[in-house]
């Protein structure tokens, strides 16, 4: 544990021996007794939204603008002001400059995995990835530890899962949606809406009939997990299917005009949207994907044109919509791709682009415990590596997971009975929450 | 998942020393000789001796103060026994390495040994004060325990010997317990015998751990206690052994129950064992139970409503037998199995990815290479040959004859060209199969169910494997290299002149080379292969041009040693100067292995029975015995005697009476999960639930079709998966995601998600509405419409037409009633035939038409267009409907009860077809369709 390396203050013999998993052992972990001390501020977050950027976005060009730097690393976008004095992000992401009070940029976040699915399931974990073991995500973390109600899923992926729940079980898997909404059109999800040929009214007959000819085993069911776990689940699938709660919270033409528009009219800005509504009715953590980062020919034209302005309307909306909605207190927000991209720019296209570069990333971080407004870490002249002592996905993910008020250093055990740590190597950032 | 968890975590133990014993004796001949006390005199426990401060035993480094430390739990891995320490100070993990635990305690910045001033050694004060150590309180003042660290303190704290002192043999009284109503406590007493014939009582030593707390319980002291009725073991450990304590709890007090008549030798030694428990088996499953579960077993494949009505209706006293025989020549046994196999060998599309110049064509090779093996029966042991010894080029073939013949194999289709092939190197080539570390722990994994990768980093905790027999077997791994560019010294040219032939004088790359490859295939052209090489040159030719220089520069060159592994548990080294892998299978066949028989033994077993004799599957290990150990010992010996003949396997486990007994629990083995004496259901794996559930929805023309050709569907890896494009349904059920060296990459377990997607996903509406589908098909054999209906739309254009039909035969109507009558006459023949395909032309519509005559005679105007009246289906007609639903989805006909409900249901739905569709989807959302019965 190389606790000791930030948390040089505590004292090992004050901690608390880490109790066992879920809320009665998490108040006994020695993060949160620290919390106690005052050092930090207390996770209170109790849902997430997890926001991933695959293919890599460029820190140079978002979030980590170097103006001063040669023009071939500078590149071609300039440096705005936002609602925070001091902190500068680029030009094409105007929203997110007005609302830098209510998140917090990570710069000089560095690995060393270059390639996309190795540096995925790292940020998805926070834990390099081992051939031995898959990490679960965090969304399965806490469909594990945190499950919802019956009638809503514990995990949305909005529309896949980039990462599974790993050595955690199928059954902590996401419910994925496959698909994204679009502006003021009803909304639905695989399995779980009823088919526009069958009515609630037809459902609850079929499922009438099947409890009556499903009685092959009444005798032996009492004493067989398997068949009690199949009636279980089947009871939990009828009321999901069938309880207007799914079912609305999915459905995003629900919302007033006024609120969605905020979102932008792009899928992923109105996934942003379903992911709002789906924490807000329960879900405990739903997480969204906004692809296209991989810009190794035209990296300008592409980022202006089409992936800064969907990422500047959706998350914007998103900060704004939860707040507007009471909910940035209680739902963690991070934003992260799997790494960043070459503070050079190469000849690949008329432009130029840049290819993959985990040594130096930005990430955002929202919500919770979190204070916005602020930078954390700080990468050198060139963007290309941290200026001082680096931040790691191992270190993000602690804090995620401490933001979520769960101790990162719970221990599970894998299907092959191998105690494992949750986050092996994170340092939470207390910076995050002071 | 769940049960391969809890019983293993928390033990902390290993062995080594008395292995050899078992390594060599009969393996149902126990290990130790419990009862045959040596006739030394018997130490005494040390909390006897120390109870008061003795006045001159020395305590023993590794005979008492390791022992009590692991005992008083400072080394586990919460404590010090963590890899990082705790509070600066560290044990090995699990207390193995006697040498760096002297060093750590007796290291002077940790102040855990102060030998100037013994108690204020942190060794003594933190355990004994529960607010100065995180671990709380240990022992208490002035105890034994105190005593005896005091002692050693005083004395000097010394380990006097360097090398770990040889425990010959650690025997536990008694060795097995049975309790009675009168016997429900029994005092366990464990004795070390050492190499230098010391004989001492260890009981307070030793660690216990209950593999079943409910049944058994055991105190630190050693004293077991019964719980609820069953089986379980206590598994003691000190020093380097772990000995497992067999423990019975009869089922209520004991009565006479009918021995088993059969003489099947799985029935009796697992009657053996019921007996002990006090357990009457369940009866024999119905003949529809039979000709259901044994077909889902062992093909795959859900019997068809008429192979049921068939077998039903068949008096033959051997029909059992008889079904048996035919499912094991079915096309379904050698898919299904060579699916399975694919799971144990990480068949995986994805660590697959590029180590072929064709994309997307090795998994489906590897299948066909099982699958082809497994229909011809081909020996257990020789498949593994086949594998373990593979050569990318057959005998006596040229790289020539070799690329052409892969590039054929490539081909779509052509997967069977490459099972005719000798060897499977895919096997090694596989992206997480590289290192030798990896290549040990999933080589273990595969052919032995052993899991040894605990011993990567650390002595295993159940087992007798260090970290320096792990590092042995891997080195055995090295020298086999596999890689796309890789080819044998002789075939480097005509590889290079393959390959300028396809890319010209471009020097093609990565992914620009890929695609010019595949292109070349594709038309036609012979590509360059890779091939598996054993690297067994002696020296390096770094090695080799620093020899030489040193030899032109006048010094002595250095010679490196010649690199060697060792088999596991084998004493002699390996020299890696040849290929080390045919002494890998010599070793692996050889009758005497103990783990090779077992593993595929246990599996297929697991497969009849949902749980392995050892379980789970891929755990086999000291602390973890097999639940009828004779009776693993029986299979694995006669699978050995039979030539590893694998149908002789599946024929012997599913014609005992053990595989055949009813569901229908009894008040003794209700309880009861792993003696076998009831049909424990289980969920049926993914792929066998995709094929059941489009089998039971599709038309007959379809399911037949599928029946006959087994090779698109999903337990034929019909369905392609890659890491990210896994069939939906598939990966929902838990299909094996072959990537972690586990069978439970595999799940069987139910999850909310599989209940959502059968009662409501897309697909199984789509399957039940479907066209092709039964429902359909259903319906149109009893002449009601089906359960497609029309959109609004639809019918709206339906409606246009039939409209406008209707208003040319009002038209013609007019100018034929306006005729003449003999003009009538010479119309009335051509008008009558158009009128009747009017007539016809309007009911496929949906519409009526009025009669002809009526018509023609002005009798009627057809003013208004009206739909066709629905028509109802006869009772009798449902009932046979019903009938067939259940036949094709539970395989059994429903009863009286059944066919009254499902009828009155269809009935008083909206639409016949819909009340049929709402019975298949009723059927295949019971319990009963996804588990075995």
């Amino acid at each position: 544990m190389q606790f000791n390396r930030t948390c040089d203050g505590a004292n090992r013999r004050d901690m608390l021996k880490i109790g066992s998993l879920g809320f009665a052992g998490l108040t006994l972990s020695n993060y949160l007794a620290m919390a106690g001390n005052g050092q930090l501020t207390k996770g209170r977050a109790d849902r997430a939204i997890f926001i991933e950027l695959p293919g890599g976005p460029s820190h140079l060009d978002t979030f980590d603008l170097k103006p001063n730097a040669p023009s071939e690393v500078r590149g071609s976008f300039n440096p705005i002001k936002t609602n925070v004095p001091g902190i500068e992000i680029s030009e094409h992401l105007p929203q997110l400059a007005k609302v830098a009070d209510k998140f917090c940029i990570l710069r000089g976040v560095s690995h060393t995995l270059a390639a996309h699915r190795l540096g995925q399931e790292y940020v998805n974990t926070g834990s390099k990835p081992i051939p031995a073991l898959e990490y679960p995500s965090y969304g399965a973390v806490l469909a594990k530890e945190r499950p919802s109600d019956a009638e809503i899923p514990s995990l949305v992926a909005v529309p896949k899962a980039a990462q599974g729940p790993g050595f955690l079980g199928i059954r902590y898997a996401a419910l994925e949606t496959n698909s994204t909404p679009a502006q003021g059109q009803p909304y639905s999800v695989r399995g779980i809406s009823l088919p526009d040929q069958i009515s609630v009214h037809e459902v609850t007959r079929r499922q009438s009939l099947l409890k009556k000819l499903d009685r092959r085993f009444a005798e032996v069911e009492k004493s067989d997990q398997l068949l009690e776990g199949l009636d279980q689940f089947g009871s939990q699938a009828y009321s999901m299917i069938t309880s207007s709660r799914a079912r609305q919270a999915f459905d995003i033409s629900q919302e007033p005009e006024s609120f969605s528009r905020q979102f932008g009219e792009e899928p992923f800005g109105q996934s942003c949207l379903l992911a709002l509504r789906l924490v807000e009715s329960g879900v405990r953590l739903v997480s969204v994907q906004l692809g296209g980062w991989d810009t190794h020919q035209d990296n300008f034209s592409r980022l202006k044109n089409n992936n800064l302005p969907k990422l500047d309307s959706g998350l914007s909306g998103l900060l704004n919509g939860l707040e507007q909605r009471g909910l940035l207190e209680t739902t963690a927000v991070y934003v992260t791709g799997e790494f960043g991209r070459t503070p050079k720019i190469n000849n690949r296209s008329a432009e130029g682009g840049r290819d993959h570069y985990p040594r130096c990333m930005f990430m955002l971080m929202a919500g919770g415990a979190v204070k916005g407004g602020q930078v954390i870490g700080e990468s050198d002249e060139k963007a290309a590596g941290p200026r001082n002592e680096a931040i790691t996905p191992d270190d993000v993910a602690a804090s995620f997971y401490y933001n979520l008020g769960i101790d990162p250093t719970t221990e599970f055990n894998s299907m092959t009975g191998r105690p494992i740590t949750l986050v092996r190597d994170g340092n939470i950032i207390k910076k995050l929450f002071s | 998942m769940y049960r391969t968890i809890n019983r293993l975590t928390f033990i902390l133990m290993f062995i080594s020393g008395f292995w050899t014993s078992l390594w060599n004796t009969e393996a149902n001949e126990p290990a130790v000789h419990p009862g045959k006390e040596k006739t030394a005199d018997i130490i005494p426990p040390i909390n006897t001796r120390f109870a008061e401060l003795p006045e001159s035993e020395s305590p023993d480094f590794q005979k008492h103060i390791i022992p009590l430390l692991g005992k008083l739990g400072c080394n586990g891995r919460a404590c010090h026994g963590s890899f990082q320490g705790r509070g600066g100070f560290q044990l090995s993990l699990f207390g193995y390495d006697f040498h760096a635990d002297h060093a750590a305690m007796l290291d002077d910045s940790t102040g855990r040994i102060d030998l100037q001033d013994p108690d204020e050694s942190l060794v003594l004060a933190k355990p004994l004060d529960g607010d100065f150590h995180e671990g709380g309180k240990r022992f208490e003042k002035d105890s034994w325990q105190h005593h005896v660290l005091r002692t050693w303190i005083q004395q000097g704290a010394s380990n006097d010997s360097k090398k770990p002192k040889q425990l010959e043999q650690l025997e536990v009284q008694p060795h097995e317990i049975e309790f009675t109503d009168s016997t429900r406590e029994v005092n366990l007493r464990v004795i070390a015998h050492w190499e230098d014939g010391s004989v001492e009582d260890v009981t307070i030593l030793c660690r216990f751990k209950s593999n079943d707390d409910s049944i058994a319980t055991v105190t630190d002291n050693g004293i077991v206690n019964d719980g609820t009725a069953g089986d379980t073991h206590v598994v003691v450990s000190y020093d380097n052994a772990v000995i497992p304590i067999p423990i019975i709890k009869p089922f209520g007090s004991k009565q006479k129950f009918k021995s088993t008549t059969s003489n099947h030798p799985i029935d009796q030694l697992v009657d053996q064992k019921l007996r002990k428990l006090n357990i009457e088996a369940s009866g024999t499953c119905s003949d529809a139970e039979f000709i259901r579960r044994v077909s889902l077993d062992i093909s795959g494949v859900l019997p068809s409503p008429k192979a049921v009505e068939e077998f039903l209706s068949n008096s033959d006293p051997r029909k059992r037998e008889q079904l048996i025989d035919k499912l094991l020549q079915s096309d379904g046994y050698a898919a299904w199995w060579a699916t399975r196999f694919s799971d144990w060998t990480g068949n995986s599309d994805e660590q697959l990815n590029n180590v072929l110049p064709v994309r997307n064509v090795a998994t489906k090779m590897w299948f066909e290479w099982l699958r082809v093996r497994l229909e011809n029966n081909v020996p257990y042991d020789k498949i593994v040959g086949g594998i373990v010894n593979a050569q990318s080029r057959n005998t006596d073939e040229s790289y020539l004859e070799y690329c052409k013949e892969m590039t054929e194999s490539c081909k779509p289709g052509q997967a069977s060209r490459f099972a005719e092939r000798e060897g499977m190197p895919l096997y090694w080539a596989r992206r997480n199969f590289q290192t030798p570390e990896d290549r040990a722990i999933g080589f273990s994994y595969t052919f032995l169910g052993v899991r040894i990768e605990c011993a990567q980093c650390h002595k295993h905790p159940f087992d007798r494997w260090s970290k320096d027999d792990f590092e042995q077997f891997s080195k055995l791994f090295t020298p086999i290299r596999v890689n796309q560019n890789l080819v044998a010294q002789d075939a480097k040219k005509e590889r290079d002149t393959l390959l300028a032939a396809i890319t010209g004088d471009e020097k093609l790359r990565g992914a620009d080379l890929r695609r010019a490859l595949y292109t070349a295939a594709k038309n036609g052209e012979t590509i360059p292969f890779g091939e598996l090489l054993v690297n067994v040159r002696q020296i390096s030719d770094k090695q080799k041009s620093a020899i030489e220089l040193a030899k032109k520069q006048g010094r002595k060159a250095y010679t490196p040693a010649l690199p060697s592994g060792k088999i596991l548990g084998q004493n002699s080294n390996i020299s890696l100067d040849h290929d080390p892998r045919n002494e890998l299978m010599e070793w692996l066949r050889d009758p005497s292995n103990p783990y090779f028989a077992k593993a595929i033994v246990n599996r297929v077993w697991s497969n009849y029975f949902g749980i392995g004799l050892v379980d789970p599957t891929d755990d086999m290990n000291l602390a973890n015995p097999p639940s009828n150990g004779p009776l693993m010992d029986y299979l694995a010996a006669e699978f050995i005697k039979n030539q590893f003949d694998l149908k002789w396997l599946h024929r012997k486990i599913t014609t005992s009476n053990t595989y055949q007994r009813s569901v229908e629990p009894n008040e003794t083995n209700r309880l009861d999960q792993k003696n076998f004496a009831r049909h424990v259901p289980r969920r049926l794996p993914a792929e066998v639930i995709y094929d059941a559930v489009m089998l039971a929805t599709g038309s007959d023309a379809k399911a037949s079709l599928m029946r006959e050709e087994v090779s698109e569907m999903a337990i034929a890896d019909g369905k392609p998966k890659r890491r990210n494009q896994q069939d939906f349904a598939l990966e929902v059920f838990g299909q094996s995601i072959r990537e972690s060296n586990c069978d439970c990459d595999r799940s069987d377990s139910p999850s909310l998600l599989q209940s959502v997607y059968l009662r409501n996903d897309s697909e199984m509406h789509q399957r039940i509405m479907d066209s092709s589908g039964w429902v359909t098909q259903a319906c149109k054999e009893i002449g009601i419409d089906g359960p497609l209906q029309m959109s609004d739309a639809q019918y709206q254009t339906a409606f246009n037409r039939a409209n406008a039909i209707r208003k040319q035969v009002v038209n013609q109507m007019l100018r034929f009633q306006g005729a003449s009558d003999q003009q009538q006459l010479k119309m009335r023949k051509t008008i009558t035939s158009e009128l009747s395909r009017a007539s016809i032309k309007v009911e496929s519509l949906g519409f009526q038409m009025p009669p002809i005559n009526r018509l023609l005679a002005g009798r009627q105007k057809w003013e208004i267009l009206e739909p066709l009246p629905s028509k109802t289906a006869n009772q009798e007609d449902l009932k046979n409907l019903v009938e067939q639903a259940y036949l094709r989805t539970l395989s059994r006909y429903p009863d009286t009860d059944e066919v009254e409900i499902s009828v009155d249901y269809i009935e008083q739905s909206e639409t016949p077809a819909d009340g049929v569709a709402s019975l298949l989807w009723a059927l295949v959302n019971t319990k009963e369709f996804i588990i075995t019965h």
